[in-house]
């Protein structure tokens, strides 16, 4: 199947609970995802991170980007949000420790397009690491570490869980081995370019782009430099290369597609305002992060990875919705 | 009808041709025969635009163009209205602008104006102000006013043209409304289609240097008060209160990224931007098309349905005239309204360079008037003024209208365009959104 036509297949119907955890394939992915968090919680402690628990309702979140809504609350008459991602309690969080990580649970009310996209659930995990004083190949380091531990983790602890699930561990050796690629985003809109698909060299790579892109690989990849304009506000711009941004992410390979978001972050007063009015923010409503920033915020970098979506990969499922005890697909009414 | 007024308009001549279509483009039928017509010296002058004349000329090749494809003599009725409006298939070069969050705009007209503007096809903006007044129209909150409900109301006129265009300002960010209504299930036709826009609003349209100005009552008040500036302006018994949104600090940078991230953000949707009718509009309207904007509309100072300060309303910001002589769209969508409700009007503007031209205060009029037929009616008139204008001036087609067909008063000449200080003035960010 085509990475087109596997874009706009009708989204699959989920079985209830009942009859769906008691599955040996929930179960296995479900240690697996265990195995994931137990991996990075070890090498994360040994490298000196301290792991925070992270607020889920605030005043303000991340506004994200590429369309998906944010969940309103009532807080005592005070309009709250469900976090979206917990990137401003992040930096916030580099005021106690040099080197904090959450496991976070985010809510994002993703555009219906989304639901077949394979990637996409409304309510998902990251793990959050933030790293002060760090740069964004101190902490894409990290992020090796980590994905290629966790990898190398349920290849040697959970061999018969992959049998269940029919994932081969040898499909998992060379994301198990480090050496993670890397690419300038304008590289990797020229590749699509040549591949005959359309890509803005000016936004984030689209979904059909992303998948077409971690098809063509065997080992996962970075892909750096994202053009201003695709991405938050936090997200640091290059002072060398104005218009650049300071970001990246990492594409599995094989089609799986993107895990990890990060980036050297704003930090300074002057420079986050004027990224959130270009990113069409209102300013006023940040004013907490803000009067944090002002009196101060320590310069880092950081990065999240999608739970699911690296159990997704690692169990070898066809869609993350299967990585989930209880997923939401964007707009499927589900438990 | 309602009460719905418009001081300063030439209202009555809006709700005339909502009754009567068409056959309010002549003068009464009933002068026909016992009246010799001509001129009214007594007509108010109006405005640059209105002083300025169409003017036919003697010899029209393009008349023996038409006739060439045609094998007979063309007609008004040949004259082709159809345009590409912001990105939309529409049948004339008009649209329905967005009208500000008064009462006005959340009550029962908006639903049957919407319903009209779906029939004939033509584009309709829904106003950044909406959503804190009135309501997304999400659970439970449904009432044909609000922007859900609206856009249903567009939908059920069953058009297959035109499309929605919703608007958001600062301020609404914080209502995230285009994140709603692009994850919403109402708007997948229209994004099926190709027919969802969003637009961004730079400040409060016709008033520039203003946010949006709304009259609450304080109920209605109490609930806005963590997310705007309320003032008291009458005596402390009076259940109005003013809420003041903030126009938005915009540079060239911030303008330029905010296109490239809707664009970003919202690849399914053409890009709108509104402009207020600045004394940089020129370079404003570069910035906006360099970062890939779909259309660029501008109000004329005249133009403008909201509750504003009479300083603003009397004396602030530049006539669309000067707009339209500043800007230099060349292949580019500028969409402009202000006081447009005639065919005449119109035609100005697009000979001035406007791709489409917006209805706002003489579409809700018209709709006032007969909320069954009277927007449908109020086009159809125009429609055919411009036909009668286009043929007079041996265009077949309503884009070949330039500024040759206009002669002004005051030069006693053909009217000159704008220079073209800026070809090529944003080199870097036109090249970088070649990939799109």
């Amino acid at each position: 199947m085509t990475a087109e036509a596997m874009l706009t297949s009708p989204p699959v119907a989920v079985a209830p609970p009942q009859q769906r955890l008691p599955t040996p394939q929930m179960r296995a992915t479900l240690r697996i995802q265990q195995r994931i968090l137990m991996t990075v919680r070890q090498l994360l402690h040994t490298d000196g991170f301290v792991e925070l628990l992270p607020p889920t309702i605030g005043p303000v979140t991340d506004p994200g980007s590429r369309g998906a809504k944010q969940v309103d609350i009532d807080y005592y008459g005070h309009r709250y949000k469900l976090m979206t991602s917990g990137i401003l309690y992040k930096q916030a969080s580099l005021l106690a420790f040099d080197k904090i990580f959450n496991i976070a649970p985010n809510v994002r009310l993703e555009p219906l397009e989304t639901a077949t996209t394979h990637r996409h659930l409304a309510e998902f995990h990251q793990i959050d690491v933030e790293f002060a004083g760090a740069s964004r190949d101190d902490v894409m380091r990290v992020a090796e570490r980590l994905i290629s531990g966790a990898a190398a983790a349920v290849c040697e602890h959970q061999s018969a869980d992959l049998e269940v699930l029919g994932r081969n561990p040898a499909d998992l050796k060379a994301v198990a081995g480090g050496g993670f690629g890397r690419m300038a985003h304008r590289d990797a809109v020229a590749e699509l370019q040549s591949l005959g698909h359309e890509q803005s060299s000016a936004a984030e790579l689209d979904w059909v782009g992303e998948e077409l892109l971690s098809r063509r690989h065997q080992q996962a990849f970075f892909v750096t430099d994202y053009p201003k304009g695709s991405r938050g506000f936090y997200d640091r711009e290059s002072r060398t290369q104005p218009g650049v941004l300071r970001n990246f992410d990492l594409i599995l390979p094989d089609g799986y597609g993107e895990v990890i978001s990060g980036s050297e972050r704003e930090h300074d007063y002057r420079r986050l305002i004027m990224r959130m009015r270009e990113t069409a923010e209102n300013p006023a409503k940040y004013r907490w992060y803000l009067d944090v920033a002002k009196e101060g915020l320590p310069a880092s970098a950081g990065f999240g990875i999608g739970l699911e979506r690296l159990t997704r990969y690692l169990a070898g499922h066809a869609a993350v919705w299967q990585a989930s005890a209880f997923p939401k697909i964007p707009g499927v009414v589900s438990p | 009808m309602t009460s719905l007024a418009a001081p300063g308009f030439d209202e009555a001549r809006v709700r005339e041709r909502a009754r009567l279509g068409a056959g309010a483009v002549f003068p009464h039928p009933d002068g026909y025969g016992n009246t010799v017509f001509g001129q009214d010296p007594t007509a108010p002058a109006g405005d640059e635009i209105d002083e300025l004349r169409l003017v036919p000329p003697v010899f029209v090749p393009g008349r023996l163009t038409r006739l060439f494809e045609l094998g007979e003599e063309p007609m008004p009725g040949d004259v082709l209205l159809d345009t590409a409006v912001g990105g939309f298939a529409a049948p004339y070069p008009l649209y329905v602008s967005a009208f500000g969050s008064t009462d006005v705009s959340a009550s029962g007209l908006a639903a049957a104006l919407s319903r009209q503007a779906g029939v004939l096809g033509i584009p309709m903006v829904i106003g950044e102000n909406l959503v804190p007044t009135a309501g997304l129209g999400r659970l439970g909150e449904r009432t044909r006013g609000a922007l859900l409900g609206r856009i249903e109301a567009y939908l059920s006129g069953a058009g297959a043209h035109g499309g929605v265009v919703v608007q958001q300002s600062t301020q609404d960010a914080d209502a995230e409304v285009w994140n709603v209504v692009y994850s919403d299930p109402t708007a997948t036709a229209l994004l099926d289609q190709g027919r969802l826009a969003f637009e961004l609003k730079v400040g409060q349209g016709a008033k520039p240097g203003l946010g949006g100005q709304t009259l609450l009552r304080r109920e209605q008040a109490a609930g806005l008060a963590d997310r705007f500036t309320l003032a008291e302006l009458y005596e402390p018994g009076t259940d109005a209160v003013l809420r003041c949104a903030t126009p938005g600090t915009f540079t060239e940078e911030i303008l330029a990224q905010q296109i490239r991230l809707m664009r970003n953000n919202y690849p399914r949707c053409r890009i709108w931007v509104k402009l207020p009718p600045g004394r940089d509009i020129s370079r404003a309207t570069e910035i906006c098309w360099g970062a890939g904007a779909d259309a660029v509309t501008v109000d004329g100072a005249e133009g403008g349905t909201g509750w504003a300060p009479a300083a603003f309303l009397q004396h602030v910001g530049l006539p669309l005239a000067e707009c339209l002589a500043r800007v230099d769209p060349r292949d580019r969508d500028l969409l402009v309204s202000g006081r447009i409700l005639d065919g005449a009007r119109a035609a100005k503007c697009l000979a001035l360079g406007a791709r489409a031209v917006g209805l706002g205060r003489a579409a809700l009029i018209a709709v006032d008037e007969d909320p069954r037929h009277g927007l449908v009616r109020l086009i159809e008139a125009m429609a055919l003024e411009l036909r009668l204008i286009a043929s007079a001036l041996g265009k077949y087609d309503i884009a070949d209208l330039d500024r040759d067909d206009l002669w002004s008063p005051r030069t006693r000449r053909t009217v000159a365009g704008p220079a073209r200080q800026h070809e090529g003035a944003s080199p870097s960010m036109e090249s970088m959104e070649a990939g799109r």
